[in-house]
């Protein structure tokens, strides 16, 4: 026998028919797939590519993210959370594969802005939100900070299941023996990146994930990102850079918050750059901020939701669960489990469906399913960086990720 | 799930009776009869202090904290339940472990970085191709299933600190006691927290008397009968003679009072004491040479 020499014992070939490509991501691709020996339903694989190294690809060294997920994915198991069949390490590549999800709450929200405006049901938003927070409970009752919550990272399957995807950023909390803020330095899509971030905390508790839903049903209400800011880029020390459009863009709304409100903001790293962020003052003949309030009202105007109406309306209920959401100050944002006990959802003794397309006429399209590239065998990859520095060392898509 | 130790894969999937771990490792070497006796091994308990040894030598080298050189003890210990330790290298393997373990305990080394260490501290074993280790990291997740995340009994500890009013020292010394459980099969045998409170149990009997080491084992057994005791209502125990402190018979009866299950704390208190007796037999030379001749003779190290 000669050395010691890796070798798979399964093969994703001969267990999966890849039907099609469905998405690059930062960290590799995704395929769509069905099974070989009669496994019931499709699949979404995920591979990730090592990173290339002249012409021959070589091991150079999982990447911390991908570890983080098949860690972390096959310990979970939960109706709103992704779920993993398995994983395959092949060919230099590892494939995930997970149950496929025909939509995603980012799919959805296209889908109703074409060709005209049309709101989301207040009830499907309703049960897409219950979900969300039920899968959201289950990871930080878990200790399990998912750090990247979005629309593109929610999954919605068929039966209007909503499953929480993407656990490449996930980690866990607890680890008292050391402190959270090391590896990573930036994280969670700048739109949906929480202030005490923006603020430069480097502690970051599950309140961040709540400050993301907050913002994903302000942006299923709307059909638009709520603070759609502009990312200030890393200059080339490498230094992060104070993201003072995405501050603006969340000051013009929710106002400037205040010591009274937030006592912890003095204490923030950013607290002086925070200073500079320009806003409309009340008194200098503007309006002020536009407020969370009728930011709301005009919203829901706008969408035409209103009781009675064929897509009803999340009501005043709907407003006060989303100023919990969208509080600055991390420790009195609103909890998991406090929000699935809002009335917003508890009101008039109704049960939230658990399929968030219950009584709804509309179809969504598939998942587009390209035939391109359906080797999953492929060696080239688009999109992916062309050297190899494993461990975090990377910089993800500038607007997206940003790794130590 | 990932922090609730009972839904954890580790509890589901590698977490076994002596017997099972018994015929899985007799099963390994049945596998290839004529290799096992081509190269017979010491005793298993001997080779682990030997492992452990040099993947402390690579962790200090790189200033690695404790919970990643205990996670990657308990990589090492799962990956030989998979695989024969004569169709390994186990300087890669240990190597691979510790550069997998700093990533999942979130204090990630560069690949070039680990395997410069390790090969200055083992040169004849490690390639320079950090391929290789990659490579080898591939194995190691592959016959762990993925299942990366572990559960320390460092988190019981801190937990029991507070609540049970420890003393710094005991807390000391039943820290080093967690760290030298994993050079036994107590991470493939009992939860966390039945080793956390084994390992406090210890530091508070052996510190006891002089006869330390005797005070333990009279504490293993006492700690046995007096779950009988209390299950039957005997409020009697704290008074026990061989064990005269009162802290240690409050301990005790908190403990029954508990779901912990006590011949686990025993069993697993006998299984360190005995650890130390192994240690006094333990003689680097002899492994050294044993590894390296198989690894050689196999061209395991190319
Ligand atoms: N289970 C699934 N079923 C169907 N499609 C999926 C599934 N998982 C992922 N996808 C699709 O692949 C895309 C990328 O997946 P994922 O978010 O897990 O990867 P990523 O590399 O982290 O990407 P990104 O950087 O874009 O977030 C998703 O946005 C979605 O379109
Ligand atoms: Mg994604």
């Amino acid at each position: 026998m000669p050395s010691m020499v890796y070798k798979n014992k399964v093969r994703v070939r001969d267990k999966y028919r890849i039907v099609g490509f469905i998405s690059s991501g930062t960290y590799g691709r995704v395929y769509k797939a069905v099974g070989w020996n009669g496994q019931t339903g499709d699949f979404a694989i995920k591979k990730f590519k090592p990173d290339k190294e002249g012409e021959v690809i070589q091991y150079t060294g999982i990447s911390q993210s991908a570890c983080r997920e098949m860690a972390l994915c096959s310990e979970l198991s939960h109706p709103n959370v992704i779920n993993l069949v398995e994983i395959i390490l092949e060919d230099k590549c590892i494939f995930m594969v997970f149950e496929y999800a025909e939509h995603d709450l980012l799919q959805i929200i296209q889908h109703h802005t074409q060709p005209a405006r049309h709101p989301i049901p207040a009830s499907a938003i309703k049960s897409m939100l219950f979900q969300l927070l039920n899968g959201l409970l289950y990871l930080h009752r878990n200790w399990v900070l998912h750090r990247d919550l979005k629309p593109a990272n929610i999954m919605v399957t068929s039966k209007g299941e909503v499953r929480i995807g993407d656990l490449g950023l996930a980690r866990l909390f607890y680890k008292p023996l050391h402190s959270l803020f090391s590896g990573d330095k930036v994280v969670v899509t700048i739109w949906y990146r929480a202030p005490e971030l923006l603020l430069g905390s480097k502690h970051y508790t599950p309140a961040v994930d709540l400050w993301a839903v907050g913002c994903i049903f302000a942006e299923l209400l709307s059909l638009r990102p709520i603070f759609k800011g502009e990312e200030a880029k890393m200059d080339s020390k490498k230094t992060v850079p104070f993201q003072r459009n995405q501050v603006q863009k969340i000051v013009e709304v929710l106002g400037m918050p205040t010591k009274e409100k937030w006592p912890g903001l003095v204490h923030q790293p950013e607290f002086a750059q925070l200073q500079t962020v320009p806003y409309p003052r009340r008194d200098s003949g503007s309006a002020g901020p536009l407020g969370l309030d009728t930011w709301y009202w005009n919203t829901l105007r706008s969408a035409n939701y209103q009781e009675g109406q064929p897509s009803g309306s999340p009501g005043q209920q709907g407003l006060d669960l989303l100023t919990s959401l969208l509080d600055y100050d991390p420790t009195k944002r609103m909890t998991a489990e406090e929000a699935l006990h809002h009335p917003y959802f508890t009101a008039n003794g109704e049960k939230v469906s658990a399929n968030c397309f219950e009584g709804m006429t509309t179809q969504y399209p598939h998942r587009r399913v390209s035939q391109e590239d359906n080797d999953i065998r492929t060696a080239s990859l688009p999109g992916t960086k062309k050297n190899g520095l494993p461990d975090d060392t990377l910089i993800g898509r500038p607007t997206k990720r940003l790794k130590e | 799930m990932a922090a609730n130790y009972w839904a954890s894969t580790q509890r589901l999937h590698w977490q076994f009776s002596r017997t099972e771990l018994q015929d899985i490792l007799q099963h390994l070497e049945n596998e290839d009869p004529a290799l096992t006796q081509q190269y017979p091994l010491l005793d298993r308990r001997l080779l682990s202090i030997f492992y452990n040894q040099q993947l402390v030598k690579l962790a200090k080298r790189m200033s690695i904290r404790q919970q990643a050189l205990g996670t990657a003890q308990v990589y090492i210990r799962r990956f030989y339940t998979k695989v024969d330790v004569r169709n390994t290298n186990p300087y890669l393997i240990l190597t691979t472990a510790l550069y997998l373990a700093c990533k999942m305990e979130e204090s990630p080394q560069h690949i070039r970085v680990v395997v410069e260490h390790a090969r200055s501290l083992w040169p004849d074993f490690i390639p320079s191709d950090v391929s290789r280790l990659g490579e080898c990291e591939f194995y190691l997740i592959s016959e762990m299933n993925s299942q990366l995340i572990i559960h320390h009994p460092y988190r019981t500890l801190q937990e029991l600190q507070g609540r049970l009013d420890l003393v710094q020292d005991d807390v000391l010394v039943a820290w080093s006691i967690i760290n030298d459980h994993y050079l036994t099969d107590l991470p493939l045998l009992f939860a966390p927290h039945v080793i956390a409170i084994a390992a406090i149990f210890l530091a508070m009997t052996l510190k006891q008397s002089s006869g330390g080491q005797q005070a333990a084992v009279n504490a293993a057994a006492y700690l046995t009968d007096s779950r009988q005791a209390i299950r039957e209502g005997s409020s009697t125990v704290a008074s026990n003679d061989n064990v005269p402190e009162k802290r240690i018979g409050s301990f005790v009866k908190w403990l029954a009072e508990g779901e912990v299950d006590l011949q686990a704390v025993a069993d697993s208190m006998q299984e360190i004491i005995s650890l130390y007796d192994v240690w006094d037999r333990y003689g680097e030379k002899t492994c050294k040479d044993q590894i390296s001749h198989v690894v050689k003779a196999r061209g395991l190290d190319k």
